[in-house]
């Protein structure tokens, strides 16, 4: 089975779900650098997706360089892709700014947003260490 | 298009089984007809496979009329029906052995690979076998020639959950060279499996869509004001379901666009506080539009 999570959610394409859940699964540590990537037919027939989605899903992370396409061999994971200039401020700017605005909306307190953050963060440690040992 | 049906009208004695209706399958989509028992899916399927003949309206299936399908179009189409008749007293093995030479791109190696993985009992009798095993065997036997278009009535009603993920995978990992038309009254087991949805409901189809524009476009909008709300007499065509409880008034919008939301919105409201704006579940966005639909053309 793959340890890619996946289950659907409502108002967005499928197949930016799925390329969130497998950089989900490459940043925990799931697949290692030079480790063969999945087959677009084992993609999709586990995940219970469509083989077009599968393709698509791997076509994009080709091209952001999460995977190596490999003639011959096939898809291969990656080193993880350096940050490009402006990711951080992007993140740490407008993405931030937008979780607070959204906050104050809902109403949860700032505690309850940095203890969901670093619930969610060492989630991500957690699969790391898991997967090293 | 692979599959396109044009206003087409079916009969039987006492009812109008199909009143006008209008589909197209996209060559390489996985197509999902949807819509509750009764709807008119089975009666649709069936006149693509030249079972019943169309009272009118034209139907073309790979191109060629379907009531002039051939054995060189049959030989390209795989179907499997929830009612599929089989002969009972052949074994698993026998009835495969039987199929196989009215296929000239039967491919053995893909045979044996397929009856492993669906686990099906070769030496059986088809009489013997369990509901399920009976449409695994009615799918294992419709995919080893390839087809290039695969209609599948209603395959998951009544099996279990562990049967019906067998049985998609199978079907996923072929799906990318076939075209796929699944008839179901549910869509939460297929919904990330298809590409594209229509919906059939009272022998007429509501809409037709791919899954990618749906998720899209489809928008819950609520609006806060800063004081009691009412609903305008004229409201945007494409903004469904408009209602108001105090000072908020909720719709769905059907042609959602970020950037001209707040502009409309603002056309029509004033004191507006703020305006959220929730994705909706597959299943709403069904009931909303076929509701839409049927008010229109009734």
């Amino acid at each position: 089975m793959t340890p890619i999570r996946f289950a659907l959610r409502p108002g967005k394409p499928i197949v930016e779900q799925v390329i969130f859940a497998v950089q989900r699964a490459l940043l925990s540590g799931e697949y290692r650098p030079g480790q063969a990537f999945p087959s677009i037919r084992t993609l999709a027939a586990e995940l219970k997706i469509h083989p077009n989605t599968a393709h698509k899903v791997v076509q994009r992370l080709i091209q952001e360089r999460w995977l190596e396409a490999h003639p011959g061999i096939g898809t291969v994971v990656a080193e993880l892709p350096r940050a490009r200039a402006g990711d951080r401020q992007r993140l740490l700017q407008e993405q931030v700014e937008q979780l607070v605005v959204e906050g104050r909306r809902v109403g949860v307190r700032l505690q309850d947003i940095v203890e969901a953050v670093s619930r969610e963060w060492s989630k991500i440690d957690q699969a790391r260490e898991a997967n090293e040992s | 298009m692979i599959v396109r049906v044009e206003n087409l009208h079916k009969s039987f004695r006492h009812t109008d089984a199909l009143r006008g209706l209008s589909l197209s399958v996209p060559e390489g989509s996985a197509y999902a007809l949807i819509g509750a028992n009764g709807a008119g899916k089975t009666t649709t399927i069936k006149v693509l496979m030249n079972i019943i003949r169309p009272s009118r309206g034209s139907v073309t299936v790979l191109g060629v009329d379907s009531r002039r399908l051939a054995p060189r179009e049959l030989e390209q189409i795989g179907y499997v029906s929830e009612n599929q008749e089989m002969p009972a007293r052949m074994t698993v093995g026998e009835y495969v052995s039987y199929l196989r030479p009215f296929y000239a791109r039967w491919d053995r190696a893909l045979e044996r690979e397929i009856l492993g993985q669906l686990r099906l009992p070769l030496e059986r009798r088809i009489g013997a076998l369990s509901h399920g095993m009976r449409l695994k065997l009615a799918l294992a036997c419709a995919l080893p020639f390839k087809p290039k278009l695969l209609v599948l009535d209603e395959p998951f009603s009544g099996l279990d959950p562990l049967v019906r993920d067998e049985f998609m995978e199978r079907l996923l990992r072929q799906a990318g060279d076939m075209t796929v038309l699944i008839s179901s009254h549910e869509l939460a087991d297929i919904e990330g499996a298809i590409t594209h949805v229509g919906f059939i409901d009272r022998g007429r189809l509501l809409f037709e869509e791919s899954m990618d524009g749906l998720a899209e476009r489809v928008r819950e909008v609520r609006v806060t004001l800063e004081h009691d709300a009412a609903v305008p007499s004229r409201v945007p065509e494409n903004w469904l379901q408009m209602t108001a409880a105090g000072n908020v008034v909720t719709f769905v919008d059907t042609k959602f666009r970020d950037e001209s939301l707040m502009g409309r919105v603002s056309g029509l409201f004033t004191g507006i506080k703020h305006i959220d704006v929730q994705p909706l579940a597959l299943r709403s966005i069904f009931t909303t539009l076929a509701r839409a639909e049927r008010d229109r053309g009734v």
